[in-house]
């Protein structure tokens, strides 16, 4: 129980954390300057072209829409084909953790299925479910020659993306739940817990940071499935797609501004999921 | 509430698949409200038999009564649930049982301010020291009121005068509460202070090798003469267990 010295908006703390930051933007630093300097003598783009995109991300891009609305559709892509690998990979994982028969039924097709890239699948997805989008499954048709982000969710995209994040999620929860300390289930037994019980109060608590560690990785592969997977056939949106684009095209300030979009969220989801697992407490199940 | 034990016996496998036996025939009966300590050394199968008591594990053949009613139980290093504060932690036995909201709240606080716990209820186990752990793991073995508490040697990561408080303090409320008491230990000197009986166990396989009543008045002092006395009688009970060639040179 530390005491937390009471605090106006930037205290001493506050400020010996930006100067521990600072050393770590030395290298980028030193490579903007070396880009801009060599920028006119090579293919590259000066910086600024790219920081102008940057800037306006709302601007019309090579005709296929903004920075912003591709960054979005790719993202919506990623919430939604993790929200599947989630919702079916958590319960299953918790049956493979509990159950050692089940466990043993799954293990072969868990084992070939997961160290399978998804992108391997996206041909097989695309001859499967053709180009239907989300407009069309939901009976939408009058959406379908509008801009609409239902159009943009196919449900070969969403299924190679549930495919990437599911295996994370479930063999994480099977550590996690195989993982509980045997005490704590035998402390709850013998102080008169039922199985329900003791499934909400010991084993879910003690086993979600390795849930939570399952679901970082699984955002973190799905983001890079996406892009890899937009920049294939299936597909005529997405960041991914406005890179493989704007390589066509030769556009490589529009190429940069691209890699740096996804470089950033990548780096937005990484931090931000374990500054917020640290927050909820999720943190507090481990022993100290 | 009576408890009593009739020709318990259990084995094990190990891992090559040969069965060695952990406990022998057990016979024993402990009477309602009596404090008893379980004593022997490491691996005679105390700890199994206190498993078997409270249903973690099944006795080969034998019987186990343990009259009808609530039983308490304290392990070892406490098994406090980490994610759960003090409070929440004491209160989980009532939460199972279906006790809901103030009820379970204010029986918590009681048990706490027993166990002198009181205004920790909102930290955690790991912001309290060892003491304060192992008395949290009381109230929550105590909490349900209990006709029989079990505890596995509740004080033994403890040092010395953490343990001796928490002695003094188990002894007061389970004589307020009136509780069977079952103890298990490996320190012969805990055992004579809060016992009313004490049965010694030896090993391979477990079985009872002394059972006798205590006759020490309360308050006892570590110091007194009868009490030494006593003591050095079970020393030499436990020597001979350890090394049957062994006498005691005094």
């Amino acid at each position: 129980m530390g005491g937390r010295v009471p605090s106006g908006r930037f205290t001493v703390d506050s400020w010996q954390k930006v100067r521990n930051l600072l050393p770590g933007f030395i290298i980028p630093a030193l490579i903007l300057i070396v880009w801009f300097f060599f920028s006119g003598s090579t293919l590259l783009p000066a910086p600024d072209l790219v920081i102008r995109i940057l800037l306006h991300p709302s601007e019309d891009l090579l005709s296929c829409g903004s920075l912003l609305w591709n960054t979005g559709v790719s993202l919506i892509r990623v919430l939604l084909g993790l929200s599947i690998a989630i919702l079916l990979g958590t319960p299953l994982g918790f049956m493979m953790g509990a159950s050692q028969r089940f466990r043993q039924f799954t293990s072969v097709i868990t084992e070939l299925a997961r160290p399978l890239s998804p992108i391997a699948l996206l041909p097989l997805s695309i001859i499967i479910f053709k180009d239907t989008s989300f407009t069309e499954v939901l009976g939408l048709n009058h959406l379908k020659y509008t801009r609409h982000i239902l159009n943009e969710l196919q449900i070969g995209m969403v299924f190679i993306l549930a495919w990437g994040g599911i295996f994370p999620v479930i063999l994480e929860t099977m550590h996690g739940v195989r993982g509980v300390r045997k005490v704590y289930i035998e402390a709850a037994r013998v102080l008169g817990a039922g199985k329900l019980f003791i499934f909400k109060h010991v084993l879910l608590p003690a086993s979600l940071p390795d849930i939570f560690a399952g679901y970082r990785m699984a955002v973190g592969r799905c983001w890079m499935v996406i892009i890899a997977a937009e920049m294939l056939p299936g597909t005529n949106s997405g960041i991914g797609y406005l890179l493989r684009y704007s390589y066509q095209l030769s556009r490589l300030d529009v190429m940069l501004a691209c890699i740096f979009i996804i470089a950033l969220i990548g780096l937005i989801f990484s931090r931000g999921l374990e500054l917020a697992g640290e927050k909820w407490l999720l943190l507090r199940a481990r022993e100290r | 509430m009576a408890v009593s034990l009739t020709h318990l016996e259990k084995s094990y496998q190990d891992p090559s698949g040969k069965s060695f036996r952990v406990l022998g025939p057990i016979d024993l009966r402990i009477e309602t409200g009596e404090f008893l300590c379980l004593l022997g050394p490491t691996g005679c199968g105390k700890t199994t038999l206190l498993r078997i008591l409270s249903g973690l594990e099944q006795a080969d053949s034998g019987k186990v009564s343990l009259g009808a009613g609530r039983f308490g139980y304290v392990f070892q290093q406490g098994a406090l649930f980490p994610w759960m504060n003090v409070e929440s932690n004491v209160m989980f036995p009532l939460k199972a049982k279906g006790m809901t909201g103030s009820e379970c709240r204010s029986r918590a606080a009681e048990m706490l301010n027993h166990v002198g716990l009181y205004g920790f209820s909102k930290s955690f186990p790991h912001e309290l020291s060892g003491g304060m752990q192992q008395r949290t793991a009381l109230a929550r073995g105590l909490v349900t009121e209990p006709e029989l508490l079990l505890l596995d040697e509740p004080f033994a990561s403890l040092d010395t005068r953490t343990g001796i408080n928490l002695q003094e303090m188990l002894r007061a409320i389970c004589g307020r509460l009136s509780t069977t008491v079952i103890y298990v230990t490996h320190s012969i000197e805990e055992a004579v202070y809060l016992a009313d009986r004490i049965v010694v166990m030896g090993h391979s396989p477990g079985r009872i090798v002394r059972n006798e009543s205590l006759n020490l008045k309360w308050p006892r002092s570590r110091l007194s003469s009868e009490f030494t006395e006593i003591l050095l009688s079970f020393r030499q009970t436990f020597e001979k267990l350890v090394d049957p060639s062994a006498t005691l040179s005094s």
